[in-house]
C-alpha cells in the first residue's frame, strides 16, 4: 500500500512530519532515481518501498529502478557480497568479466533516465559499475553502501573502489564501515517504516492464527530469528545455542527466511540447517517467500526474545523490527547490531553459542527484564530508527552536496 | 521600526572528517593538533543533537570514547569537563584538549591503546538550515511561541548561534537587543542559563520555564 506522509503523524509526530516538508521545499521537483538489484527481498528493497512514494509527497520526483542479470551475475555480486564482508576468496577475470558484461546491458536499458536525474543513488556493489557507463550525466551520483565493508577482501575492494571512487559522494551505515575514499563519505543509518506489513500492530488472534497455520505450537515460549539462509547470519550457531540450553529451559526456536532474488547461496545453507535441527522437534525451520510480511511481523510479535546471530551485519534491520514490537534483542556483537542493541538495556550483545545460550536463559527465566528490555529497545527506535529520521537525512544530504558542502552550515 | 524574528529549524547530516583514527592516546593527540576544526566542533557542541541511546555520561565524544574504549575513567573525567562555550574560540579547545591529553601521558609509564574497531573517529557535520515559516515580532511572542519549537529549532537558535556571532549570544539575544529596557531582563534571563551540560529536551523545558513570566497572559494574570 502506498502511504503518504502525514499517515505517520500519529506515530512519528506531526512536527517530524512538518519538518520533513520544510526542509523538502528546495528539493521540488528534483529527479530522484535509486538503483539496486532486487525489488523483494532484503532491507534495501523493503527501505526502497517506502521511500520512494514519501519522496514523491514531499513533491520530489523520485524512481526505482533495478538492475537484471543472469544466475551467473548473482553468484558473482554473492562473491563480491561475502568477500566484502571478509570472506577469502578469488576474484577471477571471468568474474570480472560477467559483472561488466551485465552492467553494460543495463546501462542501455537506464541510461537515459540516469543521465537526466539530479540524483542518483546507486545502492551496494551490484550495480555500482554504472557511473562509468554513463558518461553525459548531469546529476549527483551517491554510491550508498549498506553492507560491512569494515574488512573487506582486498583484491575485491581495489576493484569496487576503482569503480565508486568517481561518484560525488558515499554514504555508509555507520563509521566502522567508512573506507578511504577521494569523495565525502556520509553516515546514514537505515530505519524501518512502522506502518508496513512488517511492523503494523496485529490482533492477538491473526498471531495465533498464523502460529497454527505454520506448525508452531503456542505452548512454550518462542526464540526467534529472522534472516534470510546465509552463512553471516549463523543460524547453525543458533541451533547450537539452542541446543545448549539448561534442560530446565523449555523453549521452541523459529528460524525462518525469506529469499532474495540477488542470493544463490540461500539454498544450500538452508540444507546445512535441517541438517543441524537432527530431529528436535522443538526447533521449527521455516522457509518463507519474500513478500510473507505480515507472517514474519506475527512471528516477531509472537517471540518472548529475537536473536539475530551475525557473524556480519551491515545494519540488522530485523533487530530494529523486533525491538519496534518491543522484544528484547539477542545479537552478535558486530556490524549496525552494535548500534542497536545496548547490552543490558535494550537486548544483550554476544559473541558466541554459549554467550547467546546464556542470555537467553536469563531473559527467559526474568519474564520483568525481558518485557524492561522490550520497552526501551521499542523507545530506542522510536527515536533514531523510523523512517522519518532516515527521509531528514536524505534530503539533507541531497541539500548539503547540491550546495557544494563548501561550509558547514548550509541556508535555503 | 522593529525587525521581525524569523523562526529557523536545521538538520545535521554527518560525515567522516577525512582524518585518520586514533588507536591510542599519543595518535589522538597527533590528530588533534590537525585536524579541522568542524571536528572539535562537532565532538563537542553537535553532539546535543545527534541520536544517542540515552543521556550520555559526558557530553563530548572524547570523553566518552576515554571512559568507554580507552578504558580510562581519570582522561574521560577530565576532558568531560571542559566546556567549550567558555573558551574564546575552537582553536582554544583545541588547544585546551591537547593540554589535557599531553599531562595525562607524562603521568603514565604507557601508551593506552585501544583494539581496533574501538579506534576514535574523527567526524563533522554539514547543517543545512531552513525555514519555518514561524515568525516573532515583539519580546512577548518569543514567550509564546518557544514550546512550539522543535529541538532543532532551538539548537540552531540558541546553541549553534554562538559559533556564528561575533558576540558569540544565541540568536534571540541578538534579536532582543533592538528593543533596548522592554527586553533587557529577558536577554538576562536568557544569559543565565547554563546549557553545556542540558540535553536538547531539558534546554528547552528550562528556557520555556524561564521566558513563561514574559508571556503577555502571563504578566495579565
Amino acid at each position: 500500500m502506498r502511504r503518504t506522509l502525514s499517515a505517520y503523524e500519529p506515530v512519528v509526530g506531526a512536527h517530524s512530519i512538518s519538518q520533513l516538508r520544510q526542509l523538502a521545499t528546495d528539493l521540488a521537483g528534483a529527479r530522484v532515481v535509486h538503483v539496486n538489484s532486487t525489488r523483494e527481498g532484503g532491507g534495501v528493497a523493503e527501505i526502497l518501498t517506502w521511500l520512494i512514494p514519501l519522496m514523491n509527497d514531499l513533491e520530489l520526483e523520485a524512481s526505482w529502478e533495478v538492475i537484471e542479470g543472469s544466475d551467473e551475475f548473482y553468484r558473482v555480486t554473492k562473491a563480491f557480497h561475502n568477500a566484502l564482508q571478509g570472506s577469502s576468496q578469488p576474484l577471477t577475470g571471468k568474474m570480472i568479466e560477467a559483472y561488466e558484461r551485465t552492467l553494460e546491458m543495463n546501462a542501455v536499458r537506464l541510461r537515459p533516465i540516469l543521465s537526466e536525474a539530479d540524483f542518483v543513488f546507486i545502492h551496494d556493489p551490484q550495480p555500482a559499475g554504472l557511473f562509468d557507463l554513463c558518461p553525459h550525466k548531469k546529476g549527483i551520483w551517491l554510491w550508498r553502501c549498506h553492507i560491512d565493508v569494515s574488512h573487506p577482501n582486498r583484491r575485491f575492494w581495489q576493484y569496487l573502489k576503482s569503480k565508486v571512487s568517481s561518484y560525488h559522494a558515499s554514504i555508509f551505515s555507520m563509521p566502522d564501515f567508512a573506507q578511504s575514499l577521494p569523495h565525502p563519505q556520509f553516515l546514514i543509518a537505515p530505519s524501518i517504516d512502522p506502518l508496513s506489513e512488517k511492523n503494523c500492530e496485529l490482533t492477538d488472534s491473526e498471531i495465533a492464527a498464523t502460529l497454527e497455520r505454520l506448525g508452531v505450537p503456542d505452548d512454550l515460549p518462542i526464540l526467534t530469528q529472522i534472516s534470510r539462509f546465509d552463512r553471516f547470519k549463523d543460524p547453525v550457531g543458533v541451533i547450537e545455542a539452542f541446543n545448549r540450553l539448561s534442560p530446565s529451559i523449555h523453549a521452541r526456536l523459529v528460524l525462518a527466511g525469506g529469499g532474495a532474488t540477488d542470493d544463490p547461496e540461500g539454498a544450500a545453507v538452508l540444507q546445512e540447517v535441517r541438517e543441524s535441527v537432527n530431529g528436535n522437534g522443538r526447533i521449527h525451520v521455516l522457509e518463507l517467500p519474500p513478500d510473507v510480511h505480515r507472517t514474519i511481523n506475527a512471528l516477531q510479535r509472537a517471540s518472548t526474545a529475537v536473536l539475530q546471530k551475525s557473524t556480519k551485519e551491515g545494519f540488522g534491520l530485523t533487530v530494529t523490527e523486533a525491538m519496534w514490537k518491543g522484544k528484547p534483542v539477542i545479537g552478535g556483537n558486530v556490524g549496525g547490531i552494535r548500534m542497536q542493541v545496548h547490552s543490558h538495556h535494550t537486548g544483550f550483545l554476544i559473541n558466541t553459542p554459549e554467550g547467546a545460550a546464556l542470555r537467553i536463559q536469563e531473559l527467559l527465566r526474568s519474564p520483568a527484564l525481558a518485557e524492561r528490555m522490550g520497552r526501551q529497545a521499542k523507545a530506542f527506535v522510536t527515536e533514531n530508527f523510523l523512517l522519518n529520521r532516515h527521509l531528514r537525512e536524505y534530503l539533507t544530504l541531497m541539500l548539503g552536496v547540491r550546495r557544494g558542502l563548501t561550509n558547514h552550515l548550509v541556508a535555503h | 521600526m522593529t525587525m521581525p524574528f524569523a523562526i529557523k529549524d536545521c538538520a545535521l547530516i554527518t560525515r567522516m572528517a577525512g582524518v585518520d583514527s586514533a588507536l591510542n592516546l599519543r595518535e589522538l593527540r597527533e590528530r588533534l593538533r590537525h585536524c579541522p576544526l568542524e571536528c572539535l566542533f562537532h565532538h563537542f557542541c553537535e553532539t546535543v543533537i545527534r541520536p544517542t541511546f540515552d543521556d550520555p555520561e559526558f557530553r563530548n565524544d572524547l570523553a566518552v570514547w576515554a571512559a568507554r574504549d580507552l578504558r580510562d575513567r581519570v582522561l574521560a573525567e577530565r576532558l568531560g569537563i571542559i566546556n567549550p562555550y567558555l573558551l574564546s574560540d575552537l582553536e582554544e579547545l583545541r588547544q585546551t584538549v591537547i593540554d589535557i591529553v599531553d599531562d595525562h601521558l607524562a603521568e603514565l609509564p604507557y601508551i593506552p591503546g585501544v583494539q581496533l574497531g574501538e579506534d576514535f573517529r574523527f567526524m563533522r557535520a554539514v547543517t543545512v538550515v531552513f525555514d519555518t515559516g514561524m515568525q516573532l515580532t515583539a519580546p512577548g511572542d518569543l514567550a509564546r511561541m518557544l514550546p512550539q519549537m522543535s529541538l532543532s529549532s532551538i539548537y540552531f537558535h540558541y546553541v549553534e548561534a554562538r559559533r556564528r556571532t561575533l558576540d558569540r549570544a544565541d540568536d534571540f539575544t541578538s534579536w532582543l537587543k533592538q528593543f533596548g529596557d522592554e527586553a533587557e531582563e529577558m536577554i538576562e534571563t536568557l544569559r543565565s542559563i547554563d546549557f553545556y551540560f542540558m540535553s536538547l529536551p531539558e534546554l528547552k523545558a528550562q528556557l520555556v520555564k524561564a521566558m513563561s513570566r514574559f508571556h503577555p497572559e502571563s504578566v495579565r494574570a
